[in-house]
């Protein structure tokens, strides 16, 4: 028994679907396509046919053994399935392979964003079940249809140890994972499946845990570990017994209900699977899959704000964003780091949150982040043309100088025109000007607001700034 | 003889004889090559596209595969006629083909219909012994299913290597002991058949990637200086007289013939063999027949209940007491609690057995004993047997099926009652050539 001191203590099980092109053990595509038949993408294998026989996706394998790398673990020697047998109707064959005594890795570790280290207990490899379709709702359906589309689906599943102390932690470990994740290009946040079963207690209660079941995404984790702490807590207060029990999280209605409170170890008979033969998880085949392991999140935070000189802030967030942190890289060696970082790190998010896209999504490439920042540095254009050109940029690719000629938008550096907008402007808006030779500073802003419409954003906000105070006085 | 001929021979043998579970009016060649023309019978648990296939059980009655055993498609490109499925103890659990699904015969002796024809692979072999055209059958052996009906029966059954033969389409019963295997009526047929169906399969994980033999050039080849060991405990307490004369008559033959015999003794084997046999193929076979279950193929019937009591309803309904039993005792000792003390002992206990092997072939090229204690029992003795003394019966066959060795069984005479006896030969690992080249030399 391990003697928790903590006010809560959360320990997580995450099931993740590894972004191969086929299944785990058979030759069937792992991913459908939009609105797909149930039931077309299978064969005699993941169908359990009798007969048929697993055959090993190595690619997924290798997948596994690149998150076994990134979190510190140790890899077995061995890869050994197991069967591990219970009766369900998703099951075609009764039994899941699975692993068992051996697990592919074990004592790795995971830091959140406070560099805390969260352990994990093991990392291990199964086959997805298919999928259970409740018609009429999972309490009220008379009967359940089954899709087999995602039977043997490769799945990694990832155990930590109860060292995580808040809901808050919980998500924070989901969001690190799956930026491990995506960096090593395993996983697929738009199409593949990432769960979490979360075992949670509190003090009060002698750390008498419950265990929340198949949590989706990260966002629901802290909302499902949120209202258990508060249900624990009240029920401790009412003077109710927290008994030990498997809960459901009901995400529509933000409840977690109990499924089953008779806990007794299930008893799942494993044997090793005598159909798939132990195979060697050599030295020279890790050293192989090392070499093809990319720099990390955690690797390019570090190399931003040390190498680079970007602030720690900015540089977690592109860290953050593979794709981001590699625009950057390449950005940085053209132009000034700091500038880069700024512009991908506020404007190019900005554009992409605001039409909810990922930079995959766009043709936005680096010679474009290119050529925009250097017209900025050389002060061919505003920072407000910039930020026009990058929002257009996201819609579609096109050649940025030509554009900014054709369209006029060089910066205004001739002073007469500058001045003779403003002397237009002050005319314009003769409260303002007066609101701000009261001492109202802030009137002023009003006023070059005018000039740059005038300008259409040509003019750079500094010199107008300037230009007007000269003017007023 | 023609295909329309030799359909309408078999059914006539079948009608009195129940050796197969389903035939195939008309069949065709599509292949060719080396079986042209031969009818190659199939144990029901090897699966034929589109055939009815269900391994002898009432469970996977209508159950047609979506695709050929690997064994079927190399016997079809060989030209081959698939004539049919023949009868076996359901799942291949049995000694005597008297386990048959429910609802299904038992196949009798052809020497005397009043006593067995030995199993699981019963059909197989009687259909050998009495077909009257060139004919090689598909058998499959977990603990001695081949060369068991072999002997009973006085045919040739050989069991090749763990791993020699792809087991892709072979319905499971213990997949770390389940081997395909031919039986014919001359050991040149099962040298031929195995050169066909022997090799490397990428969809079968446990099978070798080994170059295979030319088997049939090994037929009668000199036997000077090969070693031969006389297994010491098979020729104990047990084994019926007239059975161990004839058997060491065999033996002199081969010695005569040049061979080197010396007495080897495997003690191991002998006092541990069956159980440990039988814990691990029934701990493997429970899992394996769980997917048997009224849901996806095979029996269903209309649904009552939640899951757990359609599931168990069905396979209360189907599956045979033999069936019951293995699944029970094979799903206790994996227990939690009783997994170490069975399970993981019987598997520590294997490779100590298959260690007792391997040293004996660092003396010897060969083992020999005979196959069965005994001859075709009657269905009347079988029938007083307790479940215990029924597996005893294995007691010579599953020290070779637990270590993955290839065996064979040859007749080698008959007893008073006319009944065959069969002399069983193991070879090393990868061996085959020299069961061939021996056993070759017994054949009249």
């Amino acid at each position: 028994m391990v003697n928790f001191t903590s006010d809560i203590v959360i320990g997580l099980e995450i099931h993740v679907e590894l972004k191969t092109d086929s299944k785990l053990f058979c030759s069937c595509k792992r991913s459908g396509t939009e609105g797909e038949e149930p039931n077309t993408r299978t064969c005699q294998v993941c169908l359990g046919h009798p007969g048929s026989k697993p055959v090993l996706n190595k690619k997924a394998v290798e997948f596994a053994i690149k998150l076994a790398l990134a979190t510190d673990s140790k890899i077995a020697e061995e890869l050994i399935f197991s069967r591990k047998s219970y009766f369900y109707p998703d099951m075609s064959k009764n039994y899941q392979i699975t692993q068992y005594e051996v697990p592919l890795a074990t004592d790795g570790k995971i830091k959140l964003e406070s560099k805390k280290e969260i352990g994990l207990v093991r990392i291990h490899m199964e086959e997805d079940p298919a999928a259970l379709v409740h018609p009429a709702g999972m309490k009220d359906s008379k009967y359940v249809l089954v899709d087999y589309n995602r039977s043997g689906d490769p799945l990694v599943e990832v155990v930590t140890k109860p060292d995580l102390t808040s809901p808050g932690e919980a998500r924070d470990f989901m969001k690190q994972l799956i930026t491990i994740l995506e960096y090593l290009e395993i996983f697929d946040v738009d199409n593949c499946i990432i769960k979490a079963d979360a075992n949670i207690s509190i003090k009060e209660s002698s750390y008498t845990r419950a265990e929340i079941k198949n949590i989706t995404g990260f966002k629901e984790i802290e909302r499902a570990l949120n209202y258990e702490v508060a249900r624990q807590k009240k029920e401790v207060e009412e003077g109710k017994k927290i008994v030990q029990e498997t809960r459901a999280w009901d995400s529509e209605k933000g409840i977690t209900f109990s499924l089953r409170t008779k806990e007794t170890e299930a008893d799942y008979g494993y044997i090793v699977d005598p159909n798939l033969v132990k195979i060697d998880l050599t030295k020279e085949w890790i050293n192989e899959i090392k070499k093809q392991m990319p720099e990390l999140a955690h690797e390019k935070l570090a190399k931003f704000t040390k190498e680079h000189g970007i602030k720690e802030e900015m540089a977690k967030v592109i860290s953050k964003d593979k794709a981001l942190a590699e625009m950057f890289e390449a950005v940085s060696t053209a132009v000034n780091p700091e500038l880069a970082a700024k512009w991908i790190r506020r404007e190019l998010t900005r554009v992409l949150n605001y039409n909810k896209k990922k930079l995959k999504d766009t043709e936005i490439k680096e010679s474009h982040m290119i050529e925009l920042l250097k017209l900025i540095e050389e002060k061919k254009i505003t920072e407000t043309v910039a930020q026009r050109i990058i929002e257009k940029l996201v819609e579609k690719s096109f050649d940025i100088g030509r554009y900014v000629k054709e369209q006029g938008l060089e910066t205004v550096s001739d002073q007469g025109e500058i001045e003779k907008l403003c002397k237009e402007a002050i005319k314009e808006a003769p409260q303002a000007v007066e609101e701000y030779k009261a001492g109202k500073e802030k009137a002023l802003n009003f006023v070059v607001g005018i000039v740059m419409k005038k300008s259409r954003g040509k003019a750079s906000p500094k010199e107008v700034n300037e230009i007007l105070k000269k003017l007023i006085y | 003889m023609d295909i329309n001929k030799i359909i309408s021979e078999t059914k006539k043998i079948d009608k009195e004889y129940h050796y197969f579970n389903t035939i195939d009016d008309s069949p065709k060649k599509e292949g060719n090559g080396n079986l042209n023309n031969v009818a190659v019978s199939v144990k029901d648990c090897i699966c034929v596209k589109d055939m009815e296939s269900r391994a002898g059980s009432k469970i996977l009655s209508t159950y047609k595969p979506v695709f050929d055993a690997t064994v079927i498609q190399r016997i079809r490109k060989e030209g081959a006629v698939i004539i049919g499925k023949t009868a076996q103890d359901a799942f291949g659990f049995g000694s005597f083909s008297t386990n048959v699904g429910k609802d299904m015969k038992i196949p009798l002796n052809p020497f005397d219909k009043e006593r067995a024809c030995g199993g699981s692979s019963g059909g197989a072999a009687g259909f050998t012994q009495k077909s009257t055209f060139k004919h090689i059958a598909l058998g499959q052996s977990t603990g001695g299913s081949i060369v068991a009906p072999a002997s009973f029966c006085g045919v040739v059954g050989l069991c090749p290597t763990y791993g020699r033969i792809s087991r892709y389409g072979l319905m499971d019963y213990a997949n770390s002991l389940d081997k395909i295997g031919p039986i014919a009526k001359t050991v040149e047929e099962v040298a031929l058949m195995l050169e066909i169906i022997a090799g490397y399969d990428e969809k079968e994980s446990t099978t070798l990637n080994e170059p295979v033999p030319k088997y049939t050039s090994y037929i009668k080849k000199d036997i000077k200086n090969l070693k031969i060991g006389i297994i010491k405990e098979a020729f104990g307490k047990g084994i019926e007289a007239e059975l161990k004369e004839k058997v060491e008559e065999g033996i002199k033959m081969l010695e005569q013939q040049g061979a080197k015999i010396e007495d080897i003794s495997l003690p191991l084997t002998k006092k541990y063999g069956v159980e440990t046999y039988y814990l691990l193929a029934m701990c493997e076979a429970s899992t394996n027949l769980a997917k048997f279950c009224g849901m996806r193929y095979g029996a269903s019937e209309q649904i009552k209940g939640n899951f757990n009591e359609y599931f168990s309803n069905i396979r209360s309904d189907y599956f045979n007491d033999e069936s019951k039993r293995r699944i029970i005792i094979g799903t206790f000792a994996r227990m939690a609690g009783y997994r170490d003390a069975y399970y993981i002992k019987a598997a520590k206990v294997r490779a100590k057995i298959i260690d007792e092997y391997k040293k004996a072939f660092e003396k010897v090229d060969l083992l020999v004993s005979p196959t069965m204690p005994f001859v075709a029992p009657r269905f009347k003795e079988i029938e007083k047997l307790s479940p215990l003394q029924n597996y005893m019966a294995d007691t010579l066959t599953v020290g070779p099926n637990l270590a993955g060795l290839p065996h064979i069984s040859v007749p080698i005479g008959t007893n008073k009652d006319k009944m065959p006896i069969g002399l069983m030969l193991t070879a090393d690992h990868l061996k085959e050539e020299t069961l061939i080249q021996a056993s070759s030399k017994l054949e009249k």
